[in-house]
């Protein structure tokens, strides 16, 4: 048995020398002069994580496209959640086979996809057609480049808001707090315990399962996610400690919960639709949902402020993987342009809870009429000024999970928030190091 | 005319023949991946980039000296925890309820296939089931408890409990499979050794330690080598229930290699965990074989 193990593990290591041998890298061939023209028929698949009360919509719009189109047809393919997108994207790409013409993808992904190549980048294209992109918002198309290439564009953008119960709020006379600094005082009045002490409704409930949604917090409590050098974290540091030690204190006295786990979301959204919250954290994007499942009126608040009031892009921007033939491209970037123009845009705000993405909407007549649709969404138009793209790293994942992790053990073990913020950022530098 | 090859030497080619489409399927499908692993181990690839540089043992090193050693020990406690629970509900359960099965009527074979069959569900369906049954706020377990006095349990978000959960399910799933395998066993021992052993005065308890458990050792050994690694390799159960959470208290190896591999693009690391849980299963896997050559009756 021993020599038998011994053999594998020798045949394993002379394999892996062998391989070793050979060149990790790939020469680049120079680049040849490139048609975007689509001159014959084809069929093209686009990847999205649409949920299924979105697929009549889905399927209207890629109607659309097909029925004035006579040489390109789209397949709409539903894949999943963004993440499960992400890992099909990812792995076509490694096999170079399977990948889409044309993808969804999750903002913070944008800076990895583009770092490695997996995106094609998008400039020579709308150089070559003439595309207007000066129409979307700055900080959305900020959030789709990848250190000043287009590698994708903004496509359903959304941000970080406060839902509350606004008929409560109204019975009550409860505000939502503009200044973080007010939180405890709101979160007082919207608690409601028994005799016992124990909670029978949350003032508001804090997303654990993504950082996203309380990221704001620190970077408006001037905390440095990730520091200029692109190799520390400030999240070990004071103002990073003052803010986890806030939340720390909502949870301990009651106020709220720290919702983390696989069913998190659903478990929070249920919680508010059945008044055992006065309010939840969540993304814009699920205006639209919220709103039709609730038996009561639903406001949309700006998240409490620090010493600044600045939100973040999230939802998906669209791309075309670099890993296709340029016939494919070519239709991609026809498609693509149909789907982030102006009119479809409009018609995804509609009909989901996503933003508008063109400025020539957001600040004209079209804005108005579309907050006469829905008037919650006064408060993104009042801060659209606000809203900035995301931290960029190629470390941000991993960055993401360490945090994610030690907040979930601060916030429901109640561990102590100096020594385990400490730790945790002497990890996230070494990860940032390694990254970048 | 002398032939070419030997009678002796020309059976070889023919067997060799016989087993080649079997070895290039392997040689495909299980050993160029496994060296390919190795390699990337010693790369710094992060599944998008098309190139990567080698790294010597940098990625060793990050596992064994670096931050990886605190996640690589937690995750081996985790597996071997979750192995160790999964063999237990397999093995003992399994033939706790074989024994029980056994001395039932057969109009009890509808309740034997009732546990039986859960095993011959998609994991992934029946975890999406339990994720319900076990939530919190909203969950029909929790609901019962509070319906005979008890409190809410957090199933799946207590680091304490959300272990135990999966294995909830993992019970569920693999009780009625041991018990089957058991009971197979058990209808094969031949009943001449209880009626000698009657005969002798032996007690139903002596005749089971002494007879039954001694002839089922090939049937707990199968079980324990195909459990134990399976178990060792759990991962959907993990997805779906608690994505490793709560604070990676439920982080099973696999449930690591693949975070590293799709979340955080690290397949140097992923490559490297895989690697050296390969090496753990080998080693494992051939002491279970050698002790078990010892220690195993293959008489009935």
């Amino acid at each position: 048995m021993k020599k038998s193990l011994l053999l594998i593990l020798s045949l394993l290591v002379v394999c892996s020398l062998a391989f070793a041998a050979g060149s990790g890298e790939k020469a680049q061939a120079p680049a040849a002069k490139i048609s975007y023209e689509v001159t014959e028929p084809i069929t093209i698949e686009w990847w999205h994580a649409l949920e299924q009360q979105y697929w009549p919509l889905v399927d209207e719009i890629v109607g659309g496209f097909n029925n004035s189109n006579d040489l390109i047809t789209v397949e709409a393919k539903y894949i999943g959640n963004y993440a499960t997108v992400n890992e099909n994207l990812v792995a076509a790409h490694a096999a170079n086979s399977g990948v889409p013409a044309i993808t969804v993808a999750n903002t913070p992904y944008v800076a990895e996809y583009g770092k490695g190549g997996l995106t094609e980048d998008l400039t020579p294209y709308i150089k070559a057609t003439g595309y207007d992109i000066d129409d979307f918002g700055e900080g959305m198309l900020v959030a789709s480049a990848y250190e000043g290439k287009q590698v994708s564009l903004p496509f359903l953008i959304s941000t970080q808001v406060m839902y509350y119960n606004k008929t409560m709020a109204d019975k009550e006379g409860i505000t939502i707090p503009a200044k973080f600094a007010d939180m405890e005082t709101f979160l007082k009045k919207a608690t409601k315990k028994d005799a016992s002490g124990t909670t029978t409704r949350w003032g508001t409930i804090v997303p654990g399962w993504d950082q996203w949604y309380f990221e704001t917090f620190y970077l408006n409590n001037g905390v440095k996610i990730v520091n200029d050098d692109r190799m520390t974290t400030d999240l070990g540091g004071k103002a990073s400690v003052a803010v986890t030690k806030q939340l720390q204190d909502y949870m301990n006295k009651g106020y709220a919960y720290w919702a983390a786990g696989t069913s998190a979301s659903s478990t929070m959204r249920q919680n508010f639709l059945d008044g055992k919250a006065f309010s939840v954290i969540h993304t814009s994007s699920l205006y639209n949902l919220y709103t039709d499942l609730a038996d009561f009126e639903v406001g949309m608040a700006w998240l409490p402020a620090g010493d600044t009031k600045k939100s973040e892009i999230g939802g998906s921007v669209i791309l075309i993987p670099a890993k296709n033939d340029q016939k494919v491209k070519n239709a991609a970037w026809v498609f693509l342009q149909y789907l982030v123009g102006k009119e479809v845009n409009m018609r995804w705000a509609d009909g989901s809870g996503y933003m508008p993405t063109r400025n020539s909407v957001l600040t004209t007549q079209e804005g108005e009429d579309f907050l006469k649709r829905k008037p919650a969404f006064k408060t993104i138009f009042d801060n659209l000024d606000e809203i900035n793209p995301r931290i960029q790293h190629a470390g941000w994942n991993q960055l993401a999970t360490i945090w994610k992790s030690n907040l979930d053990q601060i916030m429901l073990e109640n561990t102590n928030v100096e020594s385990q913020l400490k730790v945790m950022a002497e990890e996230i530098n070494e990860v940032l190091a390694d990254s970048e | 005319m002398k032939p070419l090859l030997s009678r002796k030497s020309s059976k070889k080619v023919g067997d060799f023949a016989t087993v080649l489409p079997a070895l290039l399927f392997l040689g495909v499908f299980v050993y160029y991946p496994v060296v390919q692993v190795v390699r990337i181990s010693f790369t710094n690839w992060n599944l998008i980039n098309d190139s990567y540089k080698y790294v010597g043992l940098k990625n060793w090193i990050w596992l064994f000296e670096g931050s990886g050693t605190k996640y690589l020990l937690n995750s081996l406690k985790v597996t071997f925890l979750y192995t160790l629970g999964e063999l237990f509900v397999t093995i003992i359960g399994g033939m706790i309820l074989a024994v029980i099965f056994n001395k039932l009527a057969k109009s009890f074979s509808i309740m034997r296939a009732l546990v039986f069959l859960p095993k011959y569900i998609a994991m992934s369906s029946a975890a999406v089931v339990f994720l319900w049954i076990l939530n919190t706020d909203n969950g029909i377990l929790n609901y019962f408890i509070m319906k005979m006095g008890g409190t809410k349990v957090n199933w799946l978000g207590d680091k304490n409990r959300a272990l135990l959960s999966i294995l909830m399910l993992t019970g569920w799933r693999t009780i009625g499979y041991g018990m089957m395998i058991y009971l197979a066993a058990m209808r094969g021992i031949s009943t001449n050794y209880y009626e000698a052993a009657s005969i002798d005065g032996a007690s139903k308890w002596t005749q089971f330690t002494r007879i039954t458990l001694p002839l089922l050792s090939p049937t707990t050994l199968f079980l324990f080598v195909t459990t134990f690694i399976s178990a060792m390799k759990v991962f959907q159960s993990v997805d779906v229930l608690t994505s490793g959470g709560p604070y990676r208290s439920t982080e099973v190896i696999v449930y690591m290699i693949y975070k590293y591999a799709m979340e955080d693009f690290r397949m140097d690391r992923a490559s490297t965990v895989a690697v050296f849980f390969f090496i753990i299963l080998l080693i494992i896997t051939a002491t279970t074989m050698k002790i078990s050559n010892r220690s195993v009756n293959y008489d009935v």
